[in-house]
């Protein structure tokens, strides 16, 4: 007779099918979970929201876009809170993806969105050509990159885009892009980004603008010692960034609230302050996606850490039944 | 001087888009190029060899030259080269052409690509081998997809009323079928394959994730510090907690309120996950790049200078 | 590149590094004298895969990656050249599966290459080498399904992986296959450690054709980035100790933008100047000494020299403004 499996040995042997199920269970319930879990900001997220928040007016933000819906979960919540800020700010941005022929449609659909929702607020839409230009997609990073460090109007200089009046022009003439001769006109540039884009930027224009960074969760880790030795001035980084965000629009940075605390404080750069974004937005609908996410991520990771502890209670017992037989 | 709001004028590499002129330079640049290649196909493979390594070492000698060479600074649009900038005006003003004629080149590679998944597929089909429904299904999608796609290009770009097809009412059944095919399936289906990683990554530390030597035991520990500290609700208790343990010590500016300087703010969960991935986590990353990047150093050297003796020049 | 914008020295060191590079591998391909590599586990097991696939009669799995044609693929069909040769003598079927068209060709030409080079032509499948799609998930599913449907006995996944790596790995392991692999990509590595039998990590991926060959130039190559290491090491202990002493003593003389430097001169200039000067600094006499900061010491300079608003002057012949018919582009 076979000895009875004992309960360890049997989770040894669980088939991982279950395992998916407990975790589909885990992230999908919280979504409709109403709940507001704290946070405290990173200090990449912190900086990020301030550079932001300081662009001079004048100046043209460059938005590097790089993602496709199969990171939505990170990335559109990353775009959405960049494109918020400056829509608030009423900064001009233009909008281009370096890497994937896919991610123009991606970001245009978050545009749209975002002026939907402005104008049900009665804010004024952000228009293409007067207050953004999309340029869409350049292929291949290595080369549109360097392009951009060398000479962004030569590069620029052949894309043309619908003015206010519908005629055809080149883009350099639109008020977004008429001021900007090299890309250290810029007020930032911001690669948002699910792949390794944000190596490649480093590589080639770190140094010769500012350039700031919001990538997946996975990605985030290859962008801290670019961020520790300075050539990323920002970062945010996977859901976390994005909830990090949230919570920096609505409290800034080291910015006493009305209840008398600070919410967002940052030690390390006491002197840095950066404005909540709550009196030009309300409340209610810039602060929604990191926050109704952050529930299912708690679970995930609950989920993952147990599933570590179980997997080494049972290696341990079984090796402990091993030796004892 | 030309004003900064105008763009560069055209030069011979830049026409007029939608010009005559464009279709004309298209179809000679098509033409010229096929008889390049066709030509080619008639040298031996010593020959094929070397024209292969003088592309990659002129293309090599481009970038070399781009990167050690001083590029003009505060170029404006109209000016002209000094004496001595020649040659630095020069290859500015040829990179984007080659990084547009690489892209045109990688363009037509991948019509090589998809004949070798159309022999694949179709060959499977022909001999009737197993699975060969699937074959059908993506050689179907493939065309169907390429044919709505290129329809609703030209409706957009060429097409009477071209404007009016940035609104969804007034799309034909076309943009319909496009967006049913790109957003509603081919996007989705994107989604789901990157969420699997979700339960690829639970099942491998579930399977995988174990303490068996002291090294494990330290990657562990590091892991488990991170993950926690992504969870904001409990960040938030571990914090809390440290800072009533301060008031409770009495320690010198110990507030709770303004989480002044006080010792035991070095064991908040945040500042501990900080602390390993500035002094753990990114040193080992910044070495482990700097090998990555003079492994890549010296590939592309060899590649570049036909020193590469291994299984693609051998 | 501009020297102004990121000095001098960037250059200078690189260019040492090239030179320990191409001398060592002259040296090596002069010397008779073999020299030692360390044992890299993930290469050794190689033969073992095939083997087992072999005993097995099952495909080895070869993924280059979804990077286009560079240095990294380059290398990963080096070793995947290798690995063929192997299963060429045991017959043993393989799959080499491309997301990139331009190095779909390449890894065709190599394929069939090493079965010429064998001697077994006749045991060279066209459809070995396929291109599945250039599309990441896309890609991702067709590998998966590949792996799943020819039940892999072996999986060599090597070169730049990003999203799809962990989904290779597990479909492998769920049909039980070996699995060596490695990227360049280090945000992927710890998923391939988790997931797979030995993983090559960091520059390792980039040893593996010195290793498996022996060939003297690439050997060289090997000793030359150990080299340009050791330089590496060197700099950033004395970057350490000069940055150290540096930011503890006191400076009289602060580096500042030339707005804040010049601002009578600043607020004079046009907009349009502005933007050009934007960059410039210059260095101002403090009313008290303080500590150096970040951007004041010698190492920090070396990297981001000074760039003075005279050294942004520049004056240059104009172009003769164009008549506007020829100008075309711009209406």
């Amino acid at each position: 007779m076979t000895p009875q499996k004992s309960i360890w040995e049997k989770l040894q042997e669980i088939d991982r099918r279950i395992l998916y199920l407990i975790l589909a269970i885990a992230v999908t319930v919280p979504l409709w979970i109403p709940a507001k879990l704290p946070v405290i900001p990173d200090s990449t997220s912190m900086d990020l929201y301030g550079q932001l928040m300081s662009v001079p007016e004048d100046k043209t933000v460059f938005v590097q876009s790089d993602w496709t819906v199969s990171t939505r979960g990170e990335s559109q919540g990353h775009l959405e809170a960049l494109l918020r800020i400056l829509m608030a700010r009423r900064i001009k941005f233009v909008i281009y993806a370096a890497a994937d022929p896919q991610a123009p449609q991606v970001f245009r659909n978050v545009i749209l969105g975002l002026n939907q929702e402005r104008e049900a607020r009665g804010l004024p839409p952000y228009r293409q050509w007067e207050d953004y230009i999309d340029l869409g997609a350049f292929l291949n990073a290595e080369g549109t990159l360097n392009s951009i460090g060398q000479d962004v109007r030569k590069l620029f200089g052949p894309r043309r885009s619908a003015d206010t009046e519908g005629r055809e022009r080149p883009v350099l003439e639109s008020p977004v892009l008429s001021r900007v001769q090299k890309i250290g006109d810029a007020g930032l540039y911001v690669v948002v980004t699910a792949s390794a884009t944000i190596d490649v930027a480093v590589q080639r224009i770190s140094g010769k603008t500012k350039l700031a960074a919001m990538t997946t969760g996975v990605v985030f880790p290859s962008v801290l010692p670019f961020y520790q030795s300075g050539q990323v001035v920002g970062a945010a980084g996977g859901l976390k960034g994005v909830y990090d965000m949230e919570f920096l629009m609505a409290n800034g940075v080291n910015v006493v609230s009305p209840t008398g605390k600070v919410e967002a404080q940052f030690p390390a750069k006491a002197e840095l302050t950066a404005p909540p974004l709550t009196e030009i937005e309300p409340k209610t609908v810039t602060f929604a996606r990191g926050q109704r996410y952050f529930l299912s991520f708690h679970a995930a990771i609950v989920l993952l850490i147990i599933a570590v502890v179980v997997g080494n209670i049972g290696m341990y017992k079984m090796r402990k039944n091993r030796r004892g037989a | 001087m030309i004003p900064l709001a105008q763009a560069p004028p055209i030069t011979f590499w830049g026409v007029q888009p939608g010009s005559g002129e464009m279709w004309v330079k298209i179809v000679v640049a098509l033409v010229v190029c096929l008889l390049i290649m066709f030509g080619l196909t008639f040298l031996p493979n010593a020959g094929r060899k070397a024209v292969v390594w003088g592309f990659t070492f002129a293309g090599g000698l481009f970038y070399v030259l781009l990167w050690i060479v001083p590029t003009p600074i505060n170029r404006g649009p109209s000016d002209l080269p000094r004496p001595g900038e020649e040659f630095g005006f020069w290859l500015q003003d040829a990179l984007p052409h080659i990084v547009n004629s690489a892209n045109i080149l990688t363009a037509f590679l991948l019509g090589l690509g998809i004949y070798s998944l159309l022999r694949v597929h179709l060959g499977r089909i022909a001999k009737r081998q197993p699975d060969r429904e699937f074959s059908a299904i993506l050689l179907v999608c493939m065309v169907v997809m390429a044919g709505f796609g290129y329809a609703d290009w030209i409706m957009r770009r060429f097409g009477e009323g071209r404007e009016k097809l940035e609104l969804m009412q007034n799309w034909t059944p076309v943009q319909y079928a496009f967006d049913l095919m790109f957003d509603g399936l081919l996007q989705q289906m994107d989604a789901a394959m990157f969420s699997m990683i979700a339960f690829f990554i639970l099942s491998a530390a579930y399977r995988a994730f174990r303490i068996r030597s002291v090294e494990s035991t330290v990657l562990m520990a590091s892991a488990l510090i991170l993950m926690l500290s992504l969870l904001g609700a409990l960040v938030a208790l571990w914090n809390g907690g440290v800072d009533a343990m301060a008031v409770a010590l009495n320690l010198p500016n110990a507030s709770v309120d303004l989480k002044e300087a006080h010792f035991l703010n070095n064991f908040k969960l945040n500042e501990v996950a900080n602390w390993v991935r500035s002094f753990l986590q990114v040193p080992a990353l910044r070495a482990l790049e700097f090998g990555v990047g003079l492994g890549a150093l010296a590939m592309g050297l060899r590649l570049w200078l036909g020193l590469e003796k291994g299984g693609i020049s051998a | 590149m501009q020297w102004l914008d990121t000095g001098w020295f960037g250059i200078v060191i690189t260019l040492v590094m090239v030179t320990f590079i191409l001398s060592n591998i002259y040296r090596a391909d002069k010397g008779k004298k073999e020299l030692f590599i360390r044992r890299i586990p993930g290469l050794n097991a190689i033969d073992d895969a095939i083997g087992r696939a072999t005993e097995m009669g099952r495909p080895v799995i070869m993924v280059p990656g979804i990077g286009s044609l560079n240095a990294v693929s380059v290398q990963a069909l080096n070793v995947f050249a290798h690995v063929t040769k192997t299963a060429a003598q045991f017959s043993t079927p393989i799959k080499l599966c491309v997301a990139d068209a331009a190095v779909y060709t390449v890894a065709q030409e190599v394929i069939r290459d090493v079965y010429q080079k064998q001697g077994m032509i006749e045991r060279y499948d066209v459809d070995s080498v396929r291109f599945v799609s250039d599309r990441q998930f896309a890609f991702a599913a067709g590998v998966s399904g590949t792996i799943l449907r020819e039940k892999a006995a072996a999986t060599f996944l090597l070169g730049e992986f990003f999203a799809e790596s962990l989904i290779f790995a597990e479909t492998a392991n769920s049909v039980g296959a070996i699995q060596v692999a490695g990227s360049t990509q280090t945000s992927q590595t710890p998923f391939f450690i988790a997931a797979c039998d030995y993983v090559l990590i960091g520059d390792e991926f980039y040893a593996a054709s010195a290793y498996l060959s022996r060939v003297p130039v690439l050997v060289g190559s090997l000793v030359g980035q150990d080299w340009c290491k050791l330089l590496i090491a060197t700099g950033i202990l004395l970057g350490f100790a000069t940055n150290s002493l540096e930011r503890s003593q006191e400076t009289s003389v602060g580096r500042v933008p030339l707005a804040v430097a010049a601002p009578e001169k600043w607020t004079a200039m046009t907009e349009e100047t502005k933007s050009v000067f934007e960059a410039a600094e210059d260095e101002i006499p403090l009313d008290k000494p303080r500590l150096r900061k970040r951007n004041e010491t010698s190492v920090f300079r070396l990297f981001n020299p000074l760039v003075r608003e005279a050294d942004l002057r520049v004056e240059r012949p104009q172009k003769p403004p164009a008549p506007p018919a020829a100008t075309g582009g711009a209406q």
